[in-house]
């Protein structure tokens, strides 16, 4: 039975306790679905990452306007000349993030995946993963992926690719026994597909755990065990 | 593996900046400027980057502890002024708080609808150029190594200190390839201290970058500044490689007759941090 109307479970967890997630995500009731990654050392991702996922739910066609007005929205948090010299520079430099968006249509006949950046998007049947977007290897994933700026001149990679075509998967629910749809950022990301072919499958592991709390715990394990980066970790899950 | 540490505010590393300021470096470049001066602006952009790499709506986190140490003269000296100058080596936020000055400049933008705008930008100061007397590198270098060692005490797990020394000429108070050995030999558990030298130029000669063996060098003394230079880690290898310099295994962090883009370059490359945790 694909999932369909719901809204997919959503947890997240910073880099170090009591300190300020970067991380973002926003789920719309018309399965519209996002998540975003600040890039840490920028100016300010958290909030391109909340303006990043809200406007995406609201409006999933990512086109060169929207990303302008995604800009427009977030320069005026800033009174740009009244800031200390260190802030200013650092403000124009721009604040990174990635963006996953996901829209479920029609039931799941049709998923569309959106991509920049390396957030994770998993498509499962069962605990076999179906497919991948846009990594499918621990080892694609590098240190500096191509994030969207709040600095356009930083986005000239959008130029070379084709948004509607390069930058999107699309994926069905149908023929899947048992389909589920899991987005996540870099690190959990990268433990994932570094942990694919153990047993009991990362999709099972990630399968029992339906609480805040319960992925607090399981991020605090796998990363004593040194198979998870320290980062600030989300998780979005439609089981 | 050495020079694998995350650079944390927990773990935070430190670039250490050994600037000649002897009375040659008065010497007008190709620019139309003095050594000196250009290279005083280069420091000073190379700590504008910093800063602004570390600065956040929420204030400026300390990736980076930062020093200058100036020669000169019978003088060794911390190169920067006011409240800064009492030591040699201050966390990034401080020297962000402390400027000499901080003046006005204009560039242009990408207003990201397909046009460009001009923004007024403030640029701050912190060193000024000076050029006076004989070159102590040997003391300079003697004060390089007690600032190290103490800093790489209280920082045992960190990403090893890196040294950009900039001078000139011949050291007019001793041999420094023994202090420079010794400066090498300091650690922490990621590695040995990086100690980088450019030597600057006006009068044209032939210009050796990150070579990787004494072979070519034409007298002792660039052999000397060979000898000095650590190897570059393989994360500024690449990152010189990418620049368009030819790297090979074993290249030294070592400029020999620098033009001015050299120098530039030095600096880029020299304070590229190997891995800044939170990417």
């Amino acid at each position: 039975m694909p999932p369909r109307s719901r809204l997919p479970l959503a947890f997240s967890v910073p880099k170090v306790e009591d300190r300020h997630n970067e991380d973002s995500f926003h789920r719309s009731t018309k399965g519209v679905y996002a998540l975003s990654d600040g890039a840490s050392v920028s100016f300010d991702s958290a909030s391109w990452a909340r303006i990043l996922v809200r406007r995406y739910t609201q409006d999933p066609e990512f086109t060169r306007e929207w990303l302008s007005a995604a800009i427009s929205e977030f320069r005026q948090l800033y009174d740009r000349d009244s800031l200390p010299w260190m802030q200013q520079a650092s403000f124009d430099k721009g604040s990174f993030a990635s963006l996953l968006g996901v829209r479920i249509i029609d039931g799941g006949r049709l998923i569309q995946v959106l991509s920049v950046g390396d957030s994770l998007a998993v498509l499962c049947d069962g605990d076999r993963i179906k497919a991948t977007f846009p990594l499918s290897a621990a080892s694609e994933f590098t240190r500096s992926p191509q994030l969207i700026c709040t600095n356009p001149t930083e986005n000239a990679f959008l130029d070379e690719v084709d948004l509607e075509y390069d930058l999107v998967a699309d994926w069905t629910f149908r023929g899947l026994k048992q389909p589920a749809l899991l987005c996540m950022t870099d690190a959990l990301g990268h433990w994932l597909l570094s942990q694919r072919d153990c047993d009991p499958s990362p999709i099972s592991v990630l399968r029992k755990v339906r609480t805040p709390k319960a992925f607090a715990r399981f991020v605090q394990e796998e990363r004593a065990a040194g198979r998870m980066k320290r980062d600030d970790t989300t998780l979005m899950a439609l089981w | 593996m050495p020079y694998q540490a995350e650079i944390s505010r927990e773990n935070p590393t430190c670039f250490l900046f050994v600037i000649d300021q002897s009375g040659s470096m008065d010497e007008i470049t190709e620019t139309g400027r003095s050594k000196a001066a250009f290279v005083a602006d280069v420091l000073n952009k190379t700590l504008y980057t910093l800063v602004t790499n570390c600065s956040k709506a929420d204030g400026v986190r300390n990736y980076f502890d930062l020093g200058v140490i100036a020669y000169g003269g019978s003088e060794v000296i911390s190169g920067f002024g006011g409240v800064l100058s009492g030591d040699i080596v201050h966390p990034i936020h401080a020297i962000s708080e402390h400027t000499l000055r901080v003046e006005e400049r204009r560039k242009k933008m990408d207003d990201g609808a397909g046009g460009v705008i001009e923004l007024k930008t403030k640029f701050p100061v912190w060193f000024d150029p000076k050029s006076a007397g004989g070159t102590p590198m040997r003391a300079a270098l003697s004060k390089t190594i007690e600032t190290v060692a103490h800093w790489c005490e209280s920082h045992p797990g960190s990403y090893p200190p890196t040294i950009l020394h900039v001078t000139d000429g011949q050291s007019t108070d001793g041999a420094p390839e023994e202090m420079a050995d010794g400066l090498r030999q300091i650690s922490t558990k990621d590695g040995q201290t990086l100690l980088f030298n450019l030597h600057v130029n006006t009068g044209g000669g032939l210009e050796i970058v990150f070579p990787i063996s004494e072979t070519g060098l034409n007298d002792e003394y660039s052999r000397m500044l060979f000898r000095m230079s650590s190897p570059l880690p393989a994360h500024l290898a690449k990152f010189a490689g990418d620049k368009g310099y030819a790297i090979a295994d074993g290249s030294r962090g070592f400029i020999f007759n620098g033009d001015p883009q050299c120098i530039v370059d030095f600096f880029e490359i020299g304070t590229r941090p190997k891995l800044v945790a939170d990417r």
